[in-house]
């Protein structure tokens, strides 16, 4: 059930797995080098960020940063999927925390109230996660592939900020959300020139600080 | 070329510090509830952080159309921006965008 309901979802992966696969090559990195990134970081947003960063040979601390806050969304889906598998066993919990995506978390939020019981919501999920590794890894070897020999007219590069935007697009839910998005925007260009790279990081916290003051006074008004 | 040690040390690194994110709550699971306003903040994480790697990618990046200064990129950032707004497709998203931009390149 899960495997057939993050179908539709999927159909969007394939040109993100595809960049990914086409930026490795980018870098000149072998296949078993993208392959074992691929598996181990198993995360395309941070992964994309990172490649780039490692090519202009940014400091360690700067592509370590900057992909785990890009990967800070996932406490979200973490605290998300707790409530399922507090009864689940180390395996379980292990192969879902590993394999936590914005297309599964997506997929799960959107079935929630057809599954009725926590062994019911883990085989869900596990279905889910299996699609989209099979898919993800599937279309970065294409993308790995193809990239080596994709004609620069077609700017493929340029999908990277593209399914950036399809990602945020659909967390932009209140005011507040939107007003932090415009806020990191602007900063982001003012913070661009920070001495190494480390402008994405800067205006990440700040941003964060943003949102938190916007909870702080939602909550002082409820 | 990237070097490989270094290479290695940030993937592993990477990989280390993802799985703990990920696992972070999940391993305590049934153990702790989590403060309503933390859930609130982590769904403005993709907001903070997204638009930070977005937007400079795009304004700094040197384009090719003179009548538009260079800067084709942002201007079909901002109409990607309105054709996500209605269509939530990432595939349409993207295809939306790269024939966008392979048209004004053309011209």
């Amino acid at each position: 059930m899960g495997f057939r309901s993050i179908l539709p979802i999927i159909s969007g992966i394939i040109p993100f797995g595809a960049v990914m696969g086409s930026a490795f090559a980018e870098a000149k990195l072998s296949f078993w080098q993208s392959m074992l990134m691929n598996t181990a970081v198993y995360a395309g947003a941070a992964q994309l960020a990172t490649v780039d960063l490692m090519k202009v040979n940014a400091a360690m601390f700067v592509v370590v940063a900057t992909g785990l806050i890009i990967n800070l969304r996932f406490l979200l889906y973490s605290a998300a999927m707790s409530p399922y598998l507090k009864d689940s066993s180390f395996t379980v919990k292990f192969l879902t925390a590993f394999t936590l995506t914005d297309q599964s978390y997506a997929a799960m939020s959107a079935n929630h109230d057809k599954i009725k019981t926590n062994a019911e919501a883990t085989q869900f999920y596990l279905g889910t996660a299996l699609c989209m590794v099979l898919t993800w890894h599937g279309s970065v070897i294409a993308g790995y592939a193809f990239g080596n020999f994709a004609p620069e007219a077609l700017n493929l590069d340029y999908a990277i900020p593209l399914s950036f935007v399809a990602l945020l697009m659909p967390t932009l839910k209140t005011n507040g959300h939107r007003a932090v998005a415009l806020f990191s925007s602007v900063i982001s260009l003012l913070f661009y020139g920070f001495p190494l790279k480390t402008g994405m990081i800067v205006t990440a916290l700040i941003s964060i600080a943003l949102a938190w003051m916007i909870i702080q006074k939602k909550n002082l008004h409820d | 070329m990237i070097n490989e040690n270094y290479f290695l040390i940030n993937v592993a690194l990477l990989t280390v510090g993802t799985i703990i994110i990920r696992g972070s709550f999940i391993s305590l699971a049934g153990k702790m509830t989590i403060n309503h306003k933390v859930k609130d903040l982590f769904t403005y994480i993709p907001a903070a952080i997204l638009p930070a790697i977005i937007i400079p990618a795009t304004f700094y990046h040197q384009g090719q159309v003179e009548f538009l200064a260079g800067k084709e990129r942002f201007i079909i950032l901002l109409a990607s921006f309105l054709f996500a707004y209605f269509v939530r497709n990432t595939l349409a998203i993207i295809s939306f965008g790269l024939i966008l931009l392979y048209l004004i390149s053309s011209i």
